[in-house]
């Protein structure tokens, strides 16, 4: 699972509408996959950031040199943009829990993919 | 485009997953020739094989066989406004091609040489190179072709101007290598004298009563020996015709590759057929920087057509099935397309993202007994529209049932007594509700009354969901539609 994922990923716990975002990140296994890097791509990408939920993510996995925020005229900035692509697409949680942070359920993280399945009682619907 | 439509329905329903394809019906030139000799096969009424032959005279122009899975197949929006886009000499050269009949080896040769020279030149992913080159190509054959000296054809092969239409595809570099390879062998196999060929038929309607296919091939073979001192070879030839006759036209064509194009390479486990999926997520929209979802995407074929297709995209897919995820995550893998996709374990009507986070949706919504689908398509429709950004587009692949159900309720539109009021098709919220499998409209009506009078205040799923096109696909041996819709307004959900 990929930090921009987990960027967008929130919990669906009955009651806990958007307090369910951001999931906290605790990984067991991390692994660095280099990604082709498409300044093009994540300059898009960078406008949809939560940026809170990200240094979040990124401080539980020790992540350095990331970015705060978007700099000025980011677009342009290929520093600031590897950066971020490194933090957005390179980085991938393999093994780990999602917790939300309303009610306390886990999702687990397993081969990369987030279980984000509820059971029946926990659905809002 | 209901032309094309219906001609696509039609050949489509013919051409059923077939063997040999050879695409490039991405290639918009032939796209556009293809509907003007579609037309022209309309005129053609035919009673006897015969008489078809000699009556077809320059009408017939003998298209390579399309594969009717080929990926813009389907693309009628596509098709449609690149047409718009194109302005092509079309007209002229297609009046050329028809009028003119070629020898069929020398047309032959000529186009696997040209076909040969094209594969390295391909820019797969650019349609308008295509074109371009297409076209380019097709002047080239054109000319040749005009300079070839006319051929004495017997009437009973009058037709067999396999003229072909130069055909770029749309395939993988590699698999541009391995095709390369093919048609080389293909071609140093040719040789004016020593080609072996064989001649493939099938019959329907008219002619298919008077003549049997095994008929028509022996009819035709045999000329084809006489004419040019061609041998058959059953087993395996250098040349293969294939040669279709109805009640709508008469098409022979020569197929440019062996291995049917709808064997993505880079797919290893197929779910759903690609050329669908392609089709689907060329009708999305798809754009830069754009957050695809598909939240059933079970191996993951619509995101991997698409990802091919629109490198720069954010993709992910969620399915609640384990199987279906590590097929996904193999398939992903095998086709070097990780990075660019996420996999997610979630539900479709329990979508863990944040309202109107998703620019699109493609979806193949499973049809078939085993999936209980009755009463969460209200929600899946719900929880897709909740997810998706205003403005963002959603296309759906849905089962006849599904569709002629969600048809009956665009059509019907009486609004009801919500207290929720929604501008929309409150019918369909209760078109939805009866066994999705047997929407039909006696049903629906039925129970829509029934739901009236109960007074159910929640919304249509489809509060702010427009329809915006809608086209009939064939499967092989279902049919199904691809619809789209766009997102009007905010929900409010």
């Amino acid at each position: 699972m990929k930090l921009l994922t987990h960027n967008l990923l929130t919990s669906h716990v009955r009651g806990v509408g958007p307090r369910g975002f951001p999931l906290r990140l605790q990984a067991t296994e991390v692994r660095i996959n280099p990604v082709e890097f498409n300044p093009e791509f994540v300059a898009r990408m960078i406008p949809k950031v939560e940026w809170a939920a990200l240094l979040e993510a990124a401080d539980t996995l020790h992540l350095v040199e990331v970015p705060k925020g978007p700099t000025e005229g980011y677009e342009r900035d290929e520093q600031f943009l590897r950066k971020m692509h490194h933090v957005l697409l390179e980085v991938d949680v393999l093994e780990g829990t999602l917790q939300c942070p309303e009610s306390g359920r886990l999702f687990p993280i397993s081969r990369g993919i987030p279980n984000m399945l509820l059971n029946d009682e926990e659905t809002e619907t | 485009m209901r032309e094309v439509r219906a001609r696509l329905a039609a050949t489509q329903i013919e051409y059923i997953s077939g063997k040999v394809f050879f695409t490039t019906c991405s290639d918009l030139n032939t796209l556009k020739k293809l509907k003007s000799a579609e037309r022209l096969f309309l005129l053609i009424k035919k009673q006897f094989p015969l008489t078809v032959f000699s009556a077809s005279k320059g009408k017939i122009s003998i298209i390579s066989k399309i594969d009717m899975h080929s990926k813009s197949a389907y693309v009628e929006g596509k098709i449609f406004k690149e047409l718009q886009k194109l302005i092509n000499d079309d007209p002229g050269s297609w009046l050329n091609a028809i009028s003119l009949w070629k020898s069929l080896l020398e047309l032959d040769a000529k186009n696997e040489k040209l076909s040969q020279e094209s594969s390295p030149p391909l820019k797969r992913k650019v349609e308008e190179n295509e074109i371009i080159v297409a076209k380019k190509l097709k002047t080239e054959q054109m000319q040749e072709l005009q300079e070839n000296r006319e051929c004495q054809l017997e009437k009973q092969t009058g037709e067999e101007t396999l003229e072909q239409e130069d055909f770029i595809t749309k395939r993988e570099d590699f698999q541009e290598e391995e095709f390369q390879n093919d048609v080389e062998k293909a071609i140093v196999g040719h040789n004016q004298k020593d080609l072996t060929f064989r001649v493939s038929c099938r019959c329907s309607g008219a002619v298919g009563k008077t003549f049997t296919a095994q008929e028509v091939g022996r009819i035709i073979g045999i000329a084809l020996m006489k004419q040019f001192g061609w041998k058959a070879d059953l087993r395996n030839p250098n040349l293969e015709i294939f040669i279709h006759l109805n009640d709508i036209y008469s098409v022979v064509g020569i197929p440019v590759f062996r291995v049917p194009l709808a064997n993505r390479a880079y797919i290893q486990t197929a779910g759903l057929r690609s050329t669908i999926a392609w089709a689907m997520a060329s009708l999305a929209e798809i754009q830069a920087g754009a957050l695809v979802l598909d939240p059933m995407c079970g191996l993951g074929t619509i995101l991997l057509e698409a990802a091919k297709e629109w490198p720069d995209v954010y993709y992910v897919g969620a399915d609640v099935s384990d199987s279906q995820l590590l097929g996904a995550h193999d398939n992903l893998k095998a086709a070097g397309l990780k990075d660019k996709i996420e996999l997610l374990k979630a539900s479709v009507i329990e979508l863990p993202l944040p309202s109107e986070s998703v620019d699109i949706i493609i979806s193949d919504i499973p049809f078939g007994k085993k999936f209980k689908l009755e009463k969460d398509i209200k929600s899946i429709l719900q929880e897709m529209e909740r997810v998706l950004r205003v403005d963002g587009a959603i296309v759906l692949l849905l089962s006849e049932d599904h569709h002629r159900c969600l048809q009956d309720c665009e059509e019907s539109g009486i609004p009801l007594n919500s207290k929720s009021s929604h501008i929309d098709e409150p019918g369909m919220k209760k078109c939805l509700n009866p066994e999705g499998e047997n929407g039909i409209s006696e049903t629906a009506s039925s129970s829509f009354q029934a739901s009236n009078q109960e007074g159910l205040d929640r919304t249509s799923p489809f509060g702010s969901l427009v329809p915006v096109e809608c086209y009939k696909v064939s499967l092989g041996k279902t049919d199904a539609f691809i619809s789209k819709y766009r997102k009007s307004h905010s929900s409010g959900l």
